[in-house]
């Protein structure tokens, strides 16, 4: 396969980067400057609609369409929110793009503002990005000096503020109205839809929220047009009127048990195995993959046997996984014990679930309940059916959770085990030889609980 | 007019009508089982014990699309067309589900437990729940913490509903209570300094549909399936909140609202739940007491005392009788008639109306009021039928002319409610009838003391600031010794058989045009009698 | 009983010079909390009260998002240097929970805990988001990657 020339990462290994300088260097703010003085709003939602891009934050949805659902005579104010929470195990790309080109991301956010006409934007940044901070706003100074930000940017009648807003540690802050809510000042508990934000947001206006990567791609598709990101990427089924397809480049993260973790960019498509080969030197230590994460945690697992799956917004959901979420892979070779895996996914997401609904707050407890206690040797054939159970039952996708997090808690779940039975029932019985066959319920492993 | 389907049972929503699915299934006799929704409240749908199957019946061609993922039915608008399963296998099993996770951490302490009876958690574990806990036993936990003066969280009981911190933040306003902490961990907690301490703080105990929050006035006092509830109205202010009394073997153990969109929707103000321990108080009077030749009060009996009290007064000369504002509309009617009955000139007057402070409004609008007397308007109404309006000070004024020779004064007031100089105008009567539950100057000046009711003992009506009459419902029986104000009226009047307070307010229907209204069955929620203004314009 | 006064003047200025990004003053809760912390290193329950009053909220409104994140200590201020650890997948499958265990170890104190000489408080983390050099430290401002027990230490001896 011919090496993809980036796109989103062109700037990347410049000195200088990261400065308005070396952007305007190669051409940025060529975009905006275009949009607003030949485009009207409604142009630049248009092309971006007919680009088919899809959020690239984790759920796909078509980032056209949904400026689109704002009102459209409201008399304002709208609002921008930029989910820079990026916490999915896994995901470093958002990273990359704020430390490396923040100009991109922010002429991306001022394109996203002129279409919507939003006149404030919120970064809302996690916590544990302090180089992204000091990155961006050193990059928002240079725009507000130049007058790309402000009060009439380059002479138009549009204005624009965007204010930086560090998070706290909490990976439910990256769900949109969890942010939402964290940025009204309060706890990050999403809010029940409807109403969506594009009709009542923060604040109760009419709110967009938009993942970094996201925006990077409105300053690239506004540069070089929707037929030129179209020509990347994977066509939508023809025969299938609603697929809008997967098209333009995609920023892959890979880590793991590689040769080579990095973020590398392809277009979308590309194979997890084309991934891991191609882009990270292969398994490491020469071993074989046992397994891999096709897109942060909450996607699940594919087998070493399905690592020819295209990494598209369709590929991983035909083979049992969630989707394809934030694209990072994460590879396990043949070491791995898919205990301790699932482990690590229950205590991740039993550390994160904000606790509102009944079904995640218990059922994240209680699946790292039961991993505790397979691991400490005490483990029972009947906690896997009862952990399937909990996979199946938890999530948005059966109606039972007010957002996704316990979808994504339940995937690895029901992917673990479902696809490693085997190694599951071994590893209880051999640890647990006088007690693995007990069905009734038994007493709780006490452990020094942590928050 | 919509058309709800709830289990292939339609059911008619009205045009102004905003119901969600538990609403609409209510109606038709469904019981949706939820912990977080409250009709008063946000909706947060977060319990998830309500998730029921929706679709969308087509008019025209009859067919049924449901959705393939389950809906809270909280959050869920029954519009035309609705289609709501509540009972399918895949709705039993979710609700399961819910029931069980919310066991996995609960004491299950319902042996010592205030709510075993009236708890959700037990009822729908009951009616909905696993057959047996598949989650790991854990040791035992049941943690207590003060959240303020009157109300006391065992936190490892609570589900997390959160209606009682969106009560403080919605309803009071006043937002002390929060949760803490994040995800399995978190708890309902108040910041150390920052006690629960509003004026509504008791509805959060109401609200709670477990065993979490207590109200310390109640706790471990009585078990609820022993008591007995009765519908009345609240005695502490004009605001007439609707509630139940409820009471075992003539005991009053606890107050609760009582549902009344037109007066206090479900709330009422701890002043008025928690105002009601005078009913049981040492001090009550009881027994009768009349003054001697001598001067000294002795013990008589109450079979001898209604026809000596009639011809004591008829003998007097001019007599009044001063109704309390916490007389009932058929008690003031009654003694009204009954002293004019003695003397066709007697004065007519309305007893002291306590005033405290100022209205009190919360941001829904529910009010506090400062009149602490359940009927001064529909005690005024009588006395203004009965010759005009005279207040208390007014009488005392006609008092001091010295031409009312008897008078009888109804009490029934908490607390003090007139001083010793006050009392001292009545010093020079002929008679003096002096009707109340406590000791005071006036008791002590009196001719005739005549122990009477509480609120708590009254059977009758009451009118609010708003011109609403309410039904109250006699909760206990006096104590033994005293006579309540209308059983003693009826029997003055020599009314035949027993007390029937209906049958006294169709009575006052008939003769005072303000009543008018009030003649038929009084609703539950009361009756506006300003409906009468409408009748009269017609 | 008068308690003395946590917030600084300056304190105070860099929130009120928030006010005028948000339509309301509860959104400046987080930037408040945040303001605060990089100052005393925790924010004790006096300065969530005065955060509260320039807020205009209800103190337990301040508490409640606070304790959400379960980031900001509370009891007593932090180390000079907090460093976080990550224990998620891509960190764990290179190694991240021996080197967690490892400092846990030379340090003498478990996540969550400051040592005694207050220098550094060691915590774990979830997902930093620095997969490509898994395992890793955020100490401070500073990511430490690819850490191994020795590089692991060597990073603790160069704190201040």
């Amino acid at each position: 396969m011919p090496p993809f020339e980036p796109i989103l990462l062109a700037n990347i290994g410049n000195a200088d980067s990261h400065t308005l300088a070396g952007y305007e260097a190669v051409g940025g703010y060529r975009a905006l400057r275009k949009a607003l003085t030949e485009m009207q709003p409604v142009d630049v939602i248009d092309v971006v609609k007919s680009s088919n891009l899809r959020g690239r934050g984790g759920a796909g949805f078509p980032t056209g369409l949904k400026w689109t659902f704002l009102p459209k005579d409201h008399p304002g104010p709208i609002y921008m929110c930029i989910n820079a929470d990026e916490s999915e195990p896994g995901t470093f790309n958002n990273r990359i793009l704020m430390e490396e080109d923040p100009h991109q991301v922010i002429e991306g956010i001022i394109l996203s503002c002129y279409a919507t006409r939003a006149q404030t934007a919120y970064i809302y940044l996690r916590y544990e990005y302090p180089q992204s901070l000091k990155r961006l706003q050193q990059a928002l100074d240079e725009c507000y000096a130049k007058g790309y930000l402000g009060k009439g940017i380059l002479g138009s009648q549009f204005s624009l503020d965007i204010y930086l807003h560090r998070g706290a540690a909490a990976y439910i802050c990256g769900e949109e109205t969890g942010l939402i809510e964290s940025l009204e000042g309060k706890r990050a508990w999403p809010r029940i839809k409807p109403p969506f934000p594009a009709i009542e947001g923060v604040f109760h206006k009419p709110t967009v929220v938009n993942n970094i990567e996201t925006v990077a791609c409105v300053t690239q598709i506004v540069n070089r047009g929707a037929e030129w990101f179209k020509s990347i990427g994977v066509p939508s089924d023809p025969n299938n009127p609603r697929d809008p397809g997967s098209y333009g480049p995609k920023l892959y993260c890979l880590s793991g048990h590689v040769n080579k973790p990095g973020c590398y960019e392809a277009p979308l498509g590309i194979t997890c195995r084309q991934l891991i080969d191609e882009y990270g030197g292969g398994v490491w230590k020469n071993r074989k993959a046992k397994a891999a994460i096709p897109g942060g945690i909450s996607m699940g697992l594919l087998t070493e046997a399905e690592l020819d799956t295209p990494l598209d917004f369709a590929g991983p959901g035909k083979v049992g996984c969630l989707g394809l979420g934030t694209a990072a892979v994460v590879v396990l070779d043949e070491t791995v014990s898919m205990v301790d895996f699932l482990h690590n996914s229950c205590r991740f997401f039993q550390h994160e679930s904000c606790g509102q609904c009944t079904p995640c707050r218990e059922g994240t407890a209680w699946s790292l309940d039961m991993l505790n206690r397979i691991k400490a040797g005490r483990g029972r054939l009947k906690d896997l059916e009862l952990l399937l159970e909990i996979g199946d039952s938890i999530g948005i996708i059966p109606g039972t959770t007010i957002c996704g997090l316990a979808d994504g808690a339940a995937w690895p779940i029901k992917n673990a085990i479902r696809k490693f039975r085997a190694e599951f029932e071994e590893y209880i019985k051999r640890t647990n030889p006088k007690g693995y066959a007990e069905t009734h319920a038994v007493p709780a492993l006490i452990s020094a609980g942590a928050h | 007019m919509a058309v709800v389907l709830i289990d292939n049972r339609e059911v008619e929503i009205g045009d102004s009508e905003r119901l969600n699915g538990i609403q609409a299934a209510e109606r038709a006799g469904v019981e949706i089982p939820h912990y977080c929704w409250h009709a008063g409240l946000s909706v947060v749908a977060s319990c998830r014990m309500c998730l029921v199957e929706n679709g969308q019946k087509n008019k025209e061609t009859g067919q049924v699309v449901m959705q393939p993922k389950l809906v809270p039915a909280c959050q869920t608008p029954a519009k035309d067309g609705a289609v709501f399963i509540t009972d399918s296998d895949k709705v039993r099993q979710a609700r399961a589900q819910v029931e069980e996770a919310l066991l996995i951490d609960h004491p299950v302490d319902c042996p010592i437990c205030d709510k075993a009876g009236e708890c959700r958690l037990q009822d729908y574990h009951f009616e909905h729940g696993q057959k047996e806990r598949r989650a790991d036993i854990r040791p035992f936990t049941s943690r207590k913490r003060e959240m303020g003066e009157t109300v006391t969280l065992f936190v490892d009981r609570c589900v997390m509903c959160t209606r009682c911190v969106r009560f403080c933040r919605e309803i009071s306003g006043s937002a002390e209570l929060m949760v803490i902490n994040r995800g399995s961990h978190e708890e309902i907690d108040v910041l150390e300094g920052f006690p629960l301490d509003n004026k509504l703080a008791g509805n959060v105990v109401d609200l709670c549909p477990v065993g979490a929050l207590g109200d310390r006035d109640f706790l471990y006092q009585q078990r609820v399936w022993f008591l007995k509830r009765h519908a009345s109205v609240c005695s502490g202010c004009s605001t007439g909140c609707s509630i139940w009394g409820e009471e075992n073997q003539d005991r009053l153990w606890r107050l609760k609202p009582r549902e009344n969109p037109h007066v206090n929707q479900w709330w009422m103000c701890d002043e008025g739940r928690y105002g009601f321990h005078h009913v049981h108080s040492d001090d009550r009077q009881v027994g009768p007491r009349k003054r001697d030749a001598d001067g000294v009060m002795a013990n008589v009996d109450w079979a001898a005392l209604p026809d000596d009290l009639s011809a004591r007064l008829k003998k007097a000369g001019q007599l009044a009788a001063v109704l309390s504002p916490h007389l009932t509309v058929e008690e003031a009617y009654m003694l009204a008639h009954y002293i004019r009955g003695l003397d066709p000139q007697a004065v007519i007057a309305l007893g002291p109306v306590p005033i405290e402070g100022e209205d009190e409004r919360f941001p829904n609008g529910f009010t506090i009021r400062a009149e602490k007397c359940p009927n001064r308007r529909g005690v005024e109404e009588v006395v203004r039928f009965f010759g005009g309006i005279m207040s208390f000070t007014e009488f005392l004024g006609e008092l001091d002319k010295a031409q009312i020779r008897g008078v009888w004064v109804s009490g029934g007031y908490k607390t003090d409610w007139l001083d010793a100089s006050q009392a001292n105008r009545f010093a020079s009567l002929e008679v003096l009838v002096v009707q109340d539950m406590f000791v005071s100057p006036l008791w002590e000046l009196a001719t005739y003391q005549l122990p009477g009711g509480s609120f708590a003992e009254r059977d009758g009506s009451y009118v609010n600031h708003a011109d609403r009459l309410q039904r109250v419902s006699w909760i206990i029986r006096p104590p033994s010794g005293a006579w309540v104000e209308g059983a003693l009226f009826w029997r003055l009047q020599n009314r035949p058989g027993l007390y029937d307070s209906r049958r006294i307010l169709a009575e006052v229907a008939a003769e005072i045009p303000y009543y008018s209204v009030a003649w038929g069955e009084i609703p539950e929620t009361g009756v506006d009698l300003k409906l009468n203004q409408l009748a009269a314009a017609r | 009983m008068a308690t003395e006064r946590v917030l600084t003047d300056e304190m105070v200025a860099a929130i009120t010079a928030l006010f005028p990004r948000y339509p309301t003053r509860q959104a400046v809760t987080l930037p408040a909390l945040h303001i605060v912390n990089a100052q005393l290193r925790y924010v004790p329950i006096q300065a969530v009260v005065e955060i509260a009053r320039l807020l205009e909220l209800a103190p337990a409104q301040v508490q409640d998002t606070l304790s959400f994140y379960g980031f900001f200590k509370q009891d007593e201020p932090h180390g000079r240097t907090r460093a976080w650890v990550c224990r998620s997948i891509s960190c764990a499958l290179r190694g991240g929970e021996e080197v967690l265990d490892h400092m846990c170890h030379t340090l003498g104190i478990k996540p969550g805990e400051t040592t005694a000489d207050g220098r550094v408080t060691l915590e774990f983390a979830e997902c930093l988001g620095a997969c490509d050099f898994a395992p890793c430290m955020l100490a401070g401002d500073t990511l430490h990657k690819n850490l191994t027990p020795e590089t692991a230490d060597k990073a603790i001896a160069s704190l201040p």
